[in-house]
């Protein structure tokens, strides 16, 4: 038999279509492959709700490419009746009773939730270690010594590992980009606004992004075309009209201007890296891009890392004062109200957590917050404005994803270099200015996956997948998973 | 700003309903020195202080309002069924001395 | 030493929106605990707040009573802190751009001067749940979560209990009046909290501020303010220092005690809430929410009296909203405002009081009185008909007041001529209350009337009867 496991969502659905193979018989294959995973990637398999709903679906609906395609969710997606943690033990019991609105749409098109996806806790953090279930693996790595990263570590895995052909994430500061560069996949999250945030657990809403995982740019453009548009729940989201990505692909990329930055370029010293980007350089001119190196003020690049934790860890701190034990998740007992929450939140996060949210709270003191948060509001202010400004000139930004492949899990950072604060924290940029941002796959390390990443103007999502779409073409990574021959 | 020191990182903490133990409020010290060094880099920034402090990725106003008709409510099951300690319909807690 | 308080209030009004400030559930009152909820309410993760067009109206409206400077564009902020009643562990708030901003209301001092209040400010921002305490537990009631507040900020520009009183009656008369709130302090619907201090008589600096919480019944205030006056004054002539604090009002030992010093204050963390991006009113929404806002008390009480009544008819009338729209139901028909008046004071509120009814039971409707009062003024009836019809119609409001009247008409003496005669009869059988009258004896004239009205067993107008017997007397 074909192997149907492993298609990407369109190879799927023409499948679907020539009814070689129906969403029953996917389903099973996939869910026998999960209960086989050993990169720690799930919270929950939703073993029965995904036979049920696979076997409902009879008959293929040629222009709904979602049809009967199995997919995860990162746990922290709102789905009623379905537990959903955050990968946090404050929230180990709780069952949602309503639905995110990313999921909703996917349930909408018949798409099949096969499990909920461990995360770094809350979505804080970028190392996919720090969930209750602890460390997730990089498929690519069967001795478990490299990270997949995170926050959105089980999304990832379960793509690379090739158990469904998307899976969705979301994306602070480098969530999806970040790990999608360790996992050797398309990691695209679309413009700030463009899709709701209804159903999305809180992280720093003034720049969580749903994004979402796949192996080819085709897929991920589908992914936009239905999640992007208003959501009257999300009071953020855009109004802009949303176009038909998928269909957009394809195009002359003669012309397109791209920048190169310099000063984040020059802080990466892996060989490997270096050689493949600059061959994707190559490929990008040789079709009629003009790539260009560029300068940008290297102090305001440093500063992306702190004015992120910063931002990010002040947001958080509000966005999880709901979790006291009191409506819903464990709760301690205790004498009195106070008792009993701080009880409930002393046990319920780990020790990583509790420190960011001293960072966020330390931050927002009124004594504190003219230096702190709103000093970091004013810098990401003017990063936005610098960024904005290379926009005026150039149509996308491109950089290797991460300074390398995946890290060990005990490799340990210099946090003032500038390797750390500029290439490997520069990512968080899109976040500040909401940019469309897509990471794929440029090249391997020994056998370990690393990408590059295109960021461009906002609400142009068909020139970022547009650009990646043509580049994907020219590489050997389309459908890109982790298959065991590789070692 | 004042400066860092374990009992003010103690007070935020508290202030934040939750507690730590010694030695992870002695990290916490240590990694609060990373960060202020961090912070140091956006005090040197030419112009930080003569922008005003964002609040959204970009520009951009809304002019909806939701209209005032209401939806449907959620079930008591719903409402309550994750809540630990429920009477009478509502939550319980320990008497709140007003 | 003479001493005087400087008191500002800052009061919170619970609107009466079909929905809550930023959720779509219901708010209504007395339901069962917990069934008016949507998943905001209980802060389940991911819940996305949506800002109330029908309490941005309330608050233009609000605004524009107050005279403010309004804000076009909706920003909202988060007010950070624990507490067992807020679900999300912070309030959603206008902190930094408040809906209004300067504005005043006046006051009419108990002297008839008028007085000039200064506003600060009026924000929008939600509720909290509400706390059932029992003797070893507390319940918490998400029902009350999120219904839309509006807080009102005056400038500490009341120098009195009594003027922070007349301040309190007039907000609630102005929210009363849109139909923002019911404006209930009892119900919790209007609440309050002061700041007051107190300075010498003349001097222009300001003393310590004591901050008073949850003031809960305009009595109250009353007694609280003058209690913590006294106590204030107290201190200063001993030596003793007024603390920065909040106090609150002990019901039991009748005076205030401190809750925390200002040095225990919490520090709210305030910042602008990401979720929700600024919303622009366009001129045309401002424009017609403030022009379909209902008339203000003090605007009815001008044309009333300039449409006749006297200033205390017109007063008790503007002192309750809907006996003020019954009256204002009843002149829309075009019949006299006096007339009006003295029904709707007179015989309406006599059967209100009687029956123990509010002016929103009351059977009648405003056209109905109106059709009374008009079958009057075209003397087709007379004022003791109309009550009988009045208190038929209030037995059974189905009634038709054409009929009622065509059955006094029946019998009525109309033609002049057979009046003149009946006068005449009337005045030769009573020789001496004649001989009275003429003598200048007034009171003669009453009795007169008296028996021509026992004669024609009252089917006579009263005016014309009257006329006719002045003539007929004087010819004697």
């Amino acid at each position: 038999m074909k192997d149907y496991l492993h298609l990407t969502m369109e190879e799927l659905h023409t499948a679907y279509v020539e009814r070689e193979v129906t969403p029953l018989e996917v389903v099973k294959l996939c869910l026998e492959a999960c209960k086989k995973d050993t990169n720690n990637i799930f919270e929950y398999l939703c073993e029965k709700e995904a036979i049920s709903e696979a076997e409902g679906l009879i008959e293929p609906e040629e222009d709904n490419v979602f049809w009967g395609v199995p997919y995860c969710l990162k746990d922290n997606f709102s789905t009623k009746g379905i537990p959903t943690t955050g990968s946090s033990n404050i929230l180990a019991d709780y069952v949602p009773v309503f639905d995110a609105e990313v999921y909703h749409r996917l349930k909408e098109k018949h798409a099949i939730l096969i499990g909920k996806t461990t995360l770094d806790e809350l979505a804080m953090g970028g190392t996919g270690t720090s969930g209750h279930l602890g460390k997730t693996f990089n498929p690519y790595d069967p001795s478990h010594e490299h990270m997949i990263g995170g926050s959105s570590c089980g999304s990832c895995a379960a793509v690379a590992a090739g158990l469904v052909p998307f899976a969705i994430g979301s994306d602070t500061g480098d969530s999806v980009r970040k790990p999608a560069s360790y996992g050797g996949l398309v990691g695209f999250k679309p413009t700030w606004s463009r899709i709701s945030r209804y159903g999305l657990f809180p992280f720093a809403p003034s720049l969580d992004h749903v994004a979402y995982f796949t192996r080819s740019v085709k897929d991920a453009a589908s992914l936009t075309t239905l999640l992007s548009g208003r959501d009257e729940k999300d009071a953020t989201s855009s109004e802009q009209p949303v176009k038909k990505y998928n269909t957009l692909l394809g195009g002359s990329i003669k012309g397109l201007k791209i920048a190169v930055i310099d000063e984040i370029l020059k802080s990466i010293t892996d060989h490997d890296v270096l050689a493949a980007f600059d061959k994707t350089c190559e490929i990008l001119r040789s079709k009629g891009a003009i790539v260009s190196r560029v300068h940008m003020d290297a102090e305001l690049l440093r500063a992306i890392y702190p004015t992120y934790i910063i931002i990010s860890c002040a947001e958080a701190t509000s966005n999880n004062a709901n979790l006291d034990g009191l409506k819903f998740g464990p709760r301690e007992s205790g004498n009195t109200y106070e008792d009993i929450v701080t009880n409930t939140r002393t046990k319920g996060f780990s020790t990583l957590i509790k420190r960011r949210f001293v960072i966020g709270g330390y931050s927002l003191l009124k004594e504190n917050q003219q230096d702190l948060f709103i000093r970091a509001q004013r810098c990401r202010h003017l990063i936005v404005d610098a960024f904005n400004k290379l926009f005026d000139s150039y149509d996308l930004v491109y950089l290797p994803a991460s300074p390398s492949c995946a890290p060990r899990f005990d490799e340990k950072n210099d946090n003032l270099s500038d390797l750390y604060l500029l290439s490997d924290n520069y990512l968080a940029f899109a976040n500040f200015g909401g940019y469309p941002s897509l990471t794929l796959p440029i090249g391997f390390k020994g056998n370990l996956p690393f990408g590059g990443n295109f960021t461009g103007r906002i609400f142009e999502e068909e020139t970022v997948l547009n650009v990646s779409h043509v580049l994907m073409d020219e590489m050997p990574y389309y459908n890109l998973y982790y298959k065991e021959e590789v070692k | 700003m004042k400066p860092v020191n374990k009992d003010m990182l103690k007070d935020v903490a508290h202030s934040l309903m939750f507690d730590m133990s010694e030695e992870e409020y002695a990290l916490l010290e240590e990694e609060f020195q990373t960060i202020l060094k961090q912070m140091s880099l956006i005090h040197e920034i030419k112009g930080v202080e003569n922008v005003e402090p964002m609040t959204f990725p970009f520009v951009v106003y809304s002019s909806y309002l939701r209209k005032d008709v209401p939806s449907d409510t959620l079930d008591k099951d719903e409402a309550l069924g994750n809540a630990k300690d429920v009477v009478e319909n509502q939550i319980r807690i320990p008497r709140v001395i007003k | 030493m003479a001493f005087e308080a400087i008191i500002g209030l800052e009061i919170h009004i619970e609107l009466k929106t079909k929905t809550k400030m930023f959720s779509s559930a219901p708010v209504r009152y007395g339901d069962e605990p917990n069934t008016d909820v949507v998943a905001y309410d209980f802060a389940f993760p991911g819940v996305m707040p949506t800002v109330n067009e029908g309490a941005v109206i309330c608050a233009l409206r609000l605004c524009n009573a107050l005279h403010m400077d309004i804000d076009r564009e909706l920003h909202f902020d988060r007010k950070n802190y624990f507490y067992s009643d807020l679900p999300k562990g912070y309030q959603i708030t206008q902190r930094f751009r408040p809906i209004g901003r300067n504005g005043y209301l006046t006051i009419t001092l108990d002297d008839g001067t008028e007085k000039k209040i200064e506003l600060e400010e009026l924000h929008l921002e939600e509720d909290t749940c509400k706390q059932l305490h029992s003797y070893d537990c507390t319940l918490i009631d998400y029902n009350r979560a999120g219904t839309p507040l509006i807080e009102i900020v005056s400038k500490p520009d009341l120098r009195s209990a009594n003027e922070a009183m007349k301040y309190i009656e007039e907000i609630r008369s102005i929210v009363s009046y849109l139909d923002v709130s019911d404006g209930r302090m009892e119900e919790g619907s209007l609440r309050c909290d002061v700041d007051i201090s107190i300075r010498e008589v003349g001097s222009s600096e300001y003393g310590t501020k004591v901050e008073i919480k949850n003031l809960n019944s305009i009595a109250n205030v009353e007694k609280v303010l003058n209690y913590e006056f006294a106590r204030q004054v107290q201190c200063l002539e001993t030596g003793e220092a007024i603390l920065q604090e909040t106090r609150r009002f002990d019901e039991s030992l009748k005076q205030t005690v401190g809750m925390r010093s200002k040095e225990d204050s919490v520090d709210y963390k305030y910042y602008p809430e990401p979720n929700i991006i600024p919303i622009r009113l366009s001129d045309t929404f401002v424009d017609r929410a403030i022009a379909s806002s209902n008339e203000l008390a003090s605007s009815k009480l001008k044309r009333y009296t300039e449409q006749g009544l006297n200033h205390y008819d017109a007063s008790i009338l503007i002192a309750d909203k809907d006996t003020s729209i019954y009256f204002d139901q009843i002149v829309e028909n075009g019949v006299s405002y006096k007339l009006a008046a003295n029904w709707v004071i007179g015989d309406i509120q006599s059967v209100l009081n009687r029956d123990n009814i509010s002016i929103l039971e009351f059977p009648v409707s405003p056209k109905q009185i109106a059709e009374i009062i008009a079958r009057i003024e075209k003397n087709e009836i007379n004022n003791k008909q109309a009550r009988e019809i009045f208190a038929k119609l209030y037995e059974d409001r189905s009634l038709s007041i054409e009929d009622l009247s065509k059955a006094f008409n029946q019998g009525m003496i109309n033609d002049v001529s057979d009046l003149r005669g009946l006068v005449n009869e009337v005045l030769d059988e009573n020789p001496q209350s004649v001989t009275d009258y003429l003598a200048g004896r007034d009171k003669a004239l009453g009795y007169l009337m008296g028996q021509l009205m026992k004669k024609t067993q009252g089917k006579i107008n009263p005016k014309d009867a009257n006329e006719i017997l002045l003539e007929e007397l004087l010819r004697r």
